[in-house]
């Protein structure tokens, strides 16, 4: 019996190399372009970012199951499986990668460095610190995309604008998270001039959550959403917890507004995507190399407000943001 | 394609060989479950992204992760020994520990060092190593460094000291009766085991051009995995070291996790492969009826 089992399993595993070979040669035509589409975590913003790219792809005449074939892997916030991932993308030699958030993007220039498959990252906070890109904003090798940096200023402005009275704005976050921990800086630095505290709490795990959250909305006026994956894939449950207390939470995201978050000053996901689809178009096409291409950062934040949640809190939203909003939304989606 | 896959396969499988064979000693040798290995990989990693930022020589680093890495194992092993913390729970206890050191060490979750040199990415292999060769210079680096790593650990265990680490996995009242005290000895395993851990999880941190603290993250289970597949494969062949088989072992389950890839499986499904694959090892050998039966 255990023979049987260990032939069953080499003969698998031979089969496997050998189908494995057959099904890729047969798509490296260069009539249709391959590109992997590696994102690090699933959560709403995230999978905007991989539609957005695909339509800004499109707009440029990559459609996929046309010209374009995609695969697309998900590595569920696990380092080793980005790297991974990354890994298989060049070992298939891909035309393009495109990575999505931080250490997606790293593991992707990484495996990709000493080969000429270039790497369009997106939901990059800061391409810098990542050593995605130099100082000076030019890529640091064969690699450019888009950055995801807040605008924190306009944020709290908004917040001032909504909360006349609030004092403390709490801010859950986890300390895995690199670019987390460098919005918390910059929340910090900038909110003093607005008049507000911010109260952090740091959490290293989905399960700290709840605790985390039960303490910090005892003492703060309102609560703020940075991007952080591992807090807003929680998000549900702390909503729930202050809507209990009637604690305003403000999202970072129009995703995040969707699902029940007062308002912000975010960024569209979605367009994001598009700009970092046109990107990689340009670079598919040959117009230019990702290396000769500096990281962009999307400029125009817009207001998003939900006014279910307004009317929920009994808060009236100022009527210019309401008027300048680039979306409202009247329902809490599940 | 298969080329490629091929040398990449033979990279991480020698990558995580190092690790695999801290793994062997706590696992195979002590008879000890030693889950602080998701932390102490990690570490060595930390350690490493934060001296080359700061400038220090790459080489040098692979030594001050193995010594601090040994550090780590004796605290795992002072818990177990001293304070009579059972062993699984010892290696969690160091594990959850590290997590918040490592964040500590590193100073954020996330420290890249793609723009420094590293070993595998220097002046000298640019300058003088010829064009050809470059694409296999990383598979040399990491087969010199697992050669010497594994010949070390195998001088090791033929001195004294490593036949009384190897009594004690087998038979501590041996050891006792030899009027050495087996908390020691278990302790030198400890600390070994996990230098050899956070030695890997340097390498790797320098292959990989960043430091991620979620890196850690199923490195027992691949540390594990290759050493019951090693040893299986090389059971009935006594001419092979279990060091060798090991290292085999490793590069054999980096082959059948990138067969599963190629196959077309999603890389979230990655864990449910491993845990299948490592059912599939464990039902073949007779070491499931063994462990089974002393179960009872």
């Amino acid at each position: 019996m255990k023979k049987i089992i260990s032939v069953a399993i080499m003969l698998a595993l031979t089969a496997g190399l050998l189908v494995g070979c057959g099904t890729t040669t047969g798509t490296s035509g260069k009539s249709k372009v391959t590109i992997g589409i590696g994102q690090f975590a699933e959560h709403g913003s995230l999978d905007n970012c991989k539609n957005g790219f695909l339509e800004g792809l499109k707009q440029e005449g990559y459609v996929e199951g046309e010209n374009l074939e995609v695969k697309f892997e998900n590595a569920q916030a696990d380092g080793a499986i980005a790297g991974q991932i990354a890994n298989n993308f060049v070992a298939n030699k891909v035309d393009l990668i495109c990575a999505i958030a931080t250490p997606m993007a790293q593991s992707a220039f990484g495996a990709a460095k000493n080969t000429d498959i270039p790497v369009i990252f997106t939901a990059v906070t800061d391409p810098v610190l990542a050593e995605l890109a130099k100082a000076d904003g030019t890529p640091n090798g064969n690699v450019t995309g888009t950055s995801d940096k807040l605008p924190v200023e306009r944020q709290l402005e908004m917040i001032r604008a909504i909360l006349p009275e609030a004092k403390t704005i709490g801010i859950m976050y986890s300390t895995s998270e690199v670019n987390s921990v460098s919005a918390i800086e910059e929340y910090k630095a900038a909110a003093p001039a607005y008049g507000f505290e911010i109260v952090e709490s740091g959490i290293s795990t989905t399960a700290d959550i709840p605790l985390a959250a039960d303490n910090l909305l005892e003492k703060v006026d309102c609560i703020n959403n940075l991007t952080d994956n591992t807090v807003v894939s929680s998000l549900p449950l702390i909503l729930d917890k202050a809507a209990e207390k009637n604690i305003p939470v403000f999202g970072s995201e129009v995703e995040q507004v969707k699902i029940g978050c007062l308002a912000t000053v975010g960024l569209d996901y979605y367009d994001l995507g598009i700009q970092t689809g046109k990107m990689a178009a340009q670079v598919l096409k040959g117009e230019k190399k990702a290396s000769e291409i500096n990281f962009e950062v999307i400029e125009e934040a817009s207001f998003y407000g939900n006014t279910k949640v307004a009317e929920n809190l009994g808060i009236t939203l100022p009527e210019d943001l309401v008027k300048g909003a680039k979306e409202m939304f009247q329902t809490i989606s599940e | 394609m298969l080329f490629t896959i091929g040398i990449g396969v033979l990279e991480e499988g020698l990558l995580y060989a190092i690790m695999a064979l801290g793994v062997y000693i706590t696992y195979k040798i002590l008879d000890f479950p030693d889950l602080s290995v998701d932390g102490t990989f990690p570490l060595g990693g930390a350690v490493t992204a934060v001296l080359i930022v700061a400038g220090v020589n790459p080489l040098l680093t692979l030594i001050i992760s193995f010594l601090i890495g040994a550090v780590a194992g004796i605290l795992t092993g002072l818990i177990h020994v001293k304070l009579k913390v059972r062993d699984l729970l010892s290696g969690i206890i160091m594990m959850t520990a590290l997590y918040s050191i490592n964040l500590r060490i590193a100073g954020k979750a996330n420290v890249a060092i793609f723009s420094k040199e590293t070993i595998f990415d220097n002046e000298i292999i640019r300058n003088y190593i010829p064009e050809a060769y470059q694409p296999f210079m990383t598979l040399t680096i990491l087969l010199i460094i697992t050669v010497i790593m594994k010949l070390l650990l195998d001088l090791y265990l033929k001195t004294k000291s490593g036949y009384l680490l190897r009594a004690v996995g087998d038979n501590a009242t041996l050891v006792t009766s030899l009027a050495k005290d087996k908390g020691f000895v278990k302790i030198v395993g400890l600390a070994i085991a996990n230098a050899f851990v956070a030695l890997a999880g340097c390498i790797y941190t320098q292959k990989s051009g960043f430091f991620e603290i979620s890196t850690g993250t199923g490195a027992i289970v691949i540390g594990l995995a290759s050493v019951i597949i090693g040893t299986n494969i090389f059971k009935r062949v006594s001419l092979v070291k279990a060091t060798t088989a090991v290292i085999v072992g490793s590069i054999v389950y980096k082959a059948c996790v990138a067969t599963a890839i190629a196959l077309g499986m999603e890389a979230s499904d990655l864990k449910l492969i491993t845990a299948i694959l490592f059912l599939g090892i464990l039902v073949i050998s007779n070491e499931r009826k063994r462990r089974v039966k002393a179960n009872d």
